[in-house]
């Protein structure tokens, strides 16, 4: 497919222009998360020396610097604090209505609140205090060169969803 | 022991900010022009160092390592740093801050600090895509975190529901800054703007809209920051001198908010608490200000986390007339983000523009007898704060 402009780029991969992380273990050493997703697990990662549990998950422990990490789950459920809900103006890449939730995870939970998006979800429905549960869907894969030949890598992501339909 | 170096801000100037015709080293080259018309006794060759605060250069221009091109077409030869910074939207005043250690370190003494974006690209979903760069890009751009409304719209949610807010009062940020910014040459909108105007004007993300939003901006801005020695040699104007200021940032987007809720920004209070401790000042000694107004919620929230009133109450501060000449502490006198636009590198340097012409007493709405002034800026997702402190003496 040609790249308007630019024709030199017809059937290259532009990684720069490419908004979803690459999860291939070729370019990431957390690539687990993600096949974490796959099995339905949020998971982040725990430091085995001083107990901290960072999120985004690391390759060392932020508190220690120890590498010494596990994997640990995080909750899939979570309450919304607060939301918005964007209609009109949504970037590329995204569908209106584009909603954000500040969501808490629980009393349990090491990671308290974070942000994400909702999907699967009209606008007007979600509610300060509506339940919202993690939903992985597949985002679009892409290629890396393996010598001569080309290997295409799967790939997923998450947001949250109302739990009630 | 030598006596300590002072840093003073002393020259600045800028292109016309808005949707330029002009790429990033053109608009480069007008804002160093004004800068050195404002300063007729400097000479390039005498600048020995020079930073430029940019982050879209990357991907709008296709450009990185921008510091030694730009110095190039600016015919500036660089003997003690040539740099660029990008902290995105607080970039300009990172830059001068920057520039005030070189300077009172002696390891530079005579540094321009430039900034510019180029924002409109000949397709426009372009800016709006890189915009994904600017926050995290692995777990908060595959969010749709990119473009910055709604996460603010958030803040705004949070500062009403947990402090009563009203949306007429977010409106008033909007009306007073754009005030100021009607009579700014320099601005993306020179208009004047009403409360009805503002309140009746369309949704961006509920409950901002139009007018609660800084624009996209081409442009770029510039200034000098000497030693004091050299500053007594090149102007006869009142020194400004670089009191004090800090850089904070404590987390991620996606988790970990230093505050209790998102309309408490604990980041920005360390960093007011240390920047006023360097400057030897506190907020009820600053008479004028330049506060990251890139949407009307921000500024409600810096008042307060500046601590130019009570927390809480920044909404009533700005409705009340707290932030107009006349007023307990006038705040973005030349039109704030909101009406001059947000090139995001240069923000902070017209930021600094705008308090030396204050203290200096040659401001278009002058605070009458300013000493000490202050520029704050966030960035990105609001992931970070920087504050410089400016006044007519230096530090004893």
């Amino acid at each position: 497919m040609a790249v308007l402009g630019i024709p030199i780029l017809e059937d290259k991969y532009p990684v720069t222009m490419d908004m979803w992380p690459l999860q291939a273990k070729e370019f990431n050493r957390i690539y687990k998360f993600y096949e974490h997703l796959r099995e339905g697990r949020f998971t982040t990662t725990r430091c085995r020396t001083c107990g901290h549990v960072a999120y985004p998950p690391r390759v060392i422990c932020p508190e220690c610097y120890s590498e010494d990490l596990e994997w640990i789950d995080l909750p899939k459920r979570g309450k919304v604090l607060n939301f918005t809900e964007e209609v009109r103006g949504v970037p590329l890449g995204f569908e209106s209505p584009l909603i954000h939730a500040w969501i808490d995870l629980g009393e349990g939970s090491p990671i308290k609140r974070i942000l994400s998006r909702i999907i699967n979800c009209p606008v007007g429905k979600l509610q300060e205090g509506s339940e919202v549960q993690l939903v992985v869907f597949e985002v679009p894969s892409h290629p890396i060169e393996v010598k001569k030949d080309t290997k295409w890598v799967e790939r997923v992501f998450f947001a949250f969803e109302p739990v009630e339909k | 022991m030598a006596a300590k170096r002072n840093a003073c801000i002393i020259a600045g100037g800028m292109c016309k900010w808005g949707v330029r015709e002009a790429s990033l080293v053109d608009m480069a080259q007008e804002a160093a022009k004004e800068c050195l018309e404002d300063i007729p006794a400097l000479k390039p060759k005498d600048i020995d160092g020079f930073l430029f605060a940019t982050s879209y250069a990357g991907r709008c221009s296709f450009q990185v390592n921008t510091a030694p091109v730009i110095a190039e077409r600016l015919g500036l030869k660089p003997t003690s740093i040539c740099a660029r910074v990008d902290v995105l939207c607080a970039g300009g005043s990172t830059a001068i801050l920057m520039a005030k250690g070189l300077v009172e370190s002696g390891m530079a003494d005579i540094v321009m600090v430039a900034g510019g974006e180029k924002l409109y690209t000949p397709q426009k979903w372009e800016v709006f895509y890189s915009e994904l760069a600017s926050i995290d890009h692995d777990w908060d751009a595959p969010n749709g975190l990119g473009l910055p409304p709604p996460f603010f719209a958030l803040i705004a949610k949070e500062h009403m529901k947990h402090y009563g807010t009203t949306k007429e009062q977010l409106a008033w940020v909007s009306v007073v800054n754009y005030n100021y910014g009607a009579e700014n040459p320099k601005a993306q909108f020179q208009k004047k703007l009403t409360l009805e105007e503002a309140l009746g004007a369309p949704p961006v993300v509920p409950p901002l809209t139009l007018y609660d939003c800084c624009p996209i901006t081409d442009g770029a801005a510039a200034v000098i920051i000497a030693c004091e020695e050299k500053a007594k040699d090149l102007t006869d104007r009142p020194l400004v001198y670089i009191r004090g200021g800090a850089q904070a940032s404590l987390h991620s987007v996606s988790a970990n908010w230093p505050g209790e809720h998102l309309a408490d920004w604990a980041h920005l209070r360390v960093a007011a608490k240390r920047a006023y401790e360097m400057a030897k000042v506190g907020p009820e000694e600053v008479d004028v200000a330049e506060t990251h107004d890139c949407f009307s919620i921000s500024e409600v929230v810096e008042v307060e986390e500046l601590g130019f009133c009570k927390k809480g109450e920044g909404g009533s501060f700005v409705e009340s007339g707290q932030t107009k000449i006349g007023g307990k502490i006038p705040i973005n006198t030349d039109g704030g983000l909101l009406s001059c636009g947000h090139p995001f590198g240069a923000t902070g340097i017209r930021q600094g523009i705008e308090i030396m012409r204050q203290l200096q007493g040659r401001a278009r709405f002058q605070v009458e007898g300013a000493e000490i002034g202050l520029t704050h800026n966030l960035s990105g997702l609001n992931v970070e704060h920087t504050i410089v402190i400016y006044g007519r003496e230096p530090v004893k």
